[in-house]
């Protein structure tokens, strides 16, 4: 083989490779029994306030109003499809929106913590994406930390007066990548190096899971943005009856 | 499956599409189409050897299978546990064999990177066992470093066996039922209920319209994809309100007034189970206590 022809060999290995990984590792979903029970029961505790304060939210609702049920049901079950969707991505391999930024701006934080356990069950036992011993590790990056995140940014960006697009972007993208590092530092609390320690293993997570998850976050962005633009062009009433409030 | 005049009512919206969409052969390649691995887990739960053992009795097998693989922590209980699960899917369950590998890649590729960060060391210096000189660090590992890695992915392995027995044996809904059994306040309860159907409604409409996208060269580019995703994603939502509204109503005109009662089928417990079970937690914890 000539210098040029091995060059082209490595640069489709590595394009090969990256396939492989961005297909399943879309979702940044902390595997079944890979955290030691004590994290376990850390980040269920650490998450449990914030899915109180949901269900109390979700139960007044219910209380007021008894066919509210159908619409929560139905917001759960948006979710839960949004982030299982293929979306659309340049290697042309499939990946996974994490749904999370754009069920916070739509349905507020609170309600979407308590769907998001319900989706991340229902994730672990129809998808096999994360586990049930995880399941509160995975609840406090992807349905807490997430989401407050974003609609925490999003609100700032209101008060900014920030383009309106321009703030769902950075609230979308942010979370998303906000979600990824949470779940690359309960790695590495859970699995600390031993040279650097808990910092030191958090670059390696940080670093082995970047290459598939900043270009998915922009992407999150991008989506979440285009959904919002034919949402605000065609659906301003169903914008309005899920509590989404004009800016 | 749990039925009854609701839950027929329900169905007719669309609900019941889970089970038609997998039965008219069409399933198979919409899986692929649509990406989901949704409907294949669903279809085998529901198709499963399986399916007529008690759902609690399930249940315990596979949260205590799970809790002595992680407890255990020993590469020969871990693997025992694959080897044994993957033989009671394939013979008793009915599972081919390639398509329980093929459910297992998945959470394969995540193990093997996380392994790899949990083996290897960042450091300025050549250290341990071997070094890979990168640009600007050294990216190194050792024998004991390389094991405890191995054992990790080996564990995390077996806890998703024994979490794939639950889920490929056990229907979302007898689940759910069983958590209610459990005391979670009904409001969860029938939230996730609700949630499960509403997702195979939503995964058929998104489905069709996919194809209508498709069939406009609406996935053609890059840029025309995103533009056919924000549509179909808004379009989604809006469906979702509508549809939630119609459920709402039909509910409400049949008497709804906050608890969804369904008819179960008796799964009665099978002693010879139940002592399979015992000899398998038997065997396991004798396994671990050689492995000292």
């Amino acid at each position: 083989m000539t210098g040029k022809q091995r060059k082209l060999v490595r640069i489709t290995a590595c394009a090969a490779l990256l396939g492989c990984v961005l297909p399943t590792a879309g979702a940044m979903h902390i595997m079944e029994g890979f955290l030691p029970p004590a994290m376990c029961v850390l980040w269920g505790v650490a998450a449990l306030p914030f899915l109180l304060a949901g269900y109390f939210s979700l139960q007044r609702a219910v209380v007021r109003d008894r066919r509210s049920v159908t619409l929560i049901a139905m917001a759960g079950a948006f979710i839960f499809v949004i982030s299982s969707l293929k979306i659309p991505s340049v290697t042309g391999s499939c990946s996974h929106m994490t749904g999370t930024g754009l069920g916070a701006i739509l349905f507020g934080p609170s309600a979407v913590s308590i769907l998001g356990v319900i989706v991340l069950l229902f994730q672990a036992i129809l998808l096999a994406h994360g586990g049930l011993t995880t399941l509160g590790a995975n609840t406090f990056s992807m349905a807490v930390a997430g989401p407050f995140v974003s609609f925490g940014i999003y609100k700032l960006c209101q008060k900014l007066r920030v383009n309106k697009m321009v703030s769902v972007f950075l609230a979308a993208a942010l979370g998303d990548l906000l979600t990824y590092c949470v779940t690359s530092l309960q790695l590495a609390v859970a699995y600390p190096s031993v040279v650097g320690g808990v910092s030191g293993s958090a670059v390696e997570f940080l670093g082995v899971f970047a290459p598939t998850q900043l270009p998915l976050a922009i992407l999150e962005g991008v989506l979440t943005v285009a959904v919002m633009i034919m949402l605000e062009s065609y659906a301003r009433p169903e914008l309005c009856a899920v509590g989404f409030e004009e800016g | 499956m749990c039925r009854t005049s609701l839950s027929v009512l329900l169905t007719n919206g669309g609900v019941g599409s889970t089970i038609s969409t997998i039965s008219d052969g069409k399933g198979e390649g919409d899986m692929r189409h649509n990406g989901h691995g949704v409907r294949s887990v669903d279809h085998l739960a529901y198709c499963s050897g399986m399916n007529d053992w008690n759902p609690g009795f399930k249940v315990v097998l596979s949260l205590g299978t799970l809790a002595i693989c992680l407890a255990a922590d020993r590469a020969v209980v871990s693997l025992a546990v694959i080897a044994v699960l993957a033989w009671l899917q394939n013979v008793r369950g009915g599972v081919r064999l390639s398509a329980y590998i093929g459910l297992l890649r998945a959470p394969l590729v995540f193990l093997l990177l996380g392994g790899l960060a949990v083996a290897c060391d960042i450091s300025r210096v050549p250290a341990g066992d071997w070094s890979l000189p990168l640009p600007g660090f050294y990216l190194c590992t050792d024998w004991d470093r390389a094991r405890f890695a191995c054992g990790l992915v080996l564990k995390a392995l077996g806890a998703v066996s024994a979490m794939y027995l639950l889920a490929l044996t056990t229907t979302a809904c007898e689940l759910v039922s069983v958590l209610h059994r459990v005391r979670l306040p009904s409001l969860l309860t029938e939230l996730m209920y609700l949630t499960y159907r509403f997702i195979f409604v939503l995964l058929d409409t998104y489905g069709r319209m996919y194809d209508a996208a498709a069939a406009r060269l609406g996935w053609r580019d890059f840029r025309t994809s995103c533009r056919s995703f924000g549509g179909t994603a808004a379009n989604l939502l809006v469906v979702a309100l509508r549809r939630s509204r119609n459920y709402s109503n039909a509910m409400a005109a049949r008497g709804y007034d906050g608890a969804l009662h369904f008819l179960e089928e008796k799964k009665p417990l099978r002693r010879a189970q139940v002592a399979w079970t015992l000899v398998f937690w038997t065997a396991l914890l004798a396994m671990r206590l050689a492995a000292g």
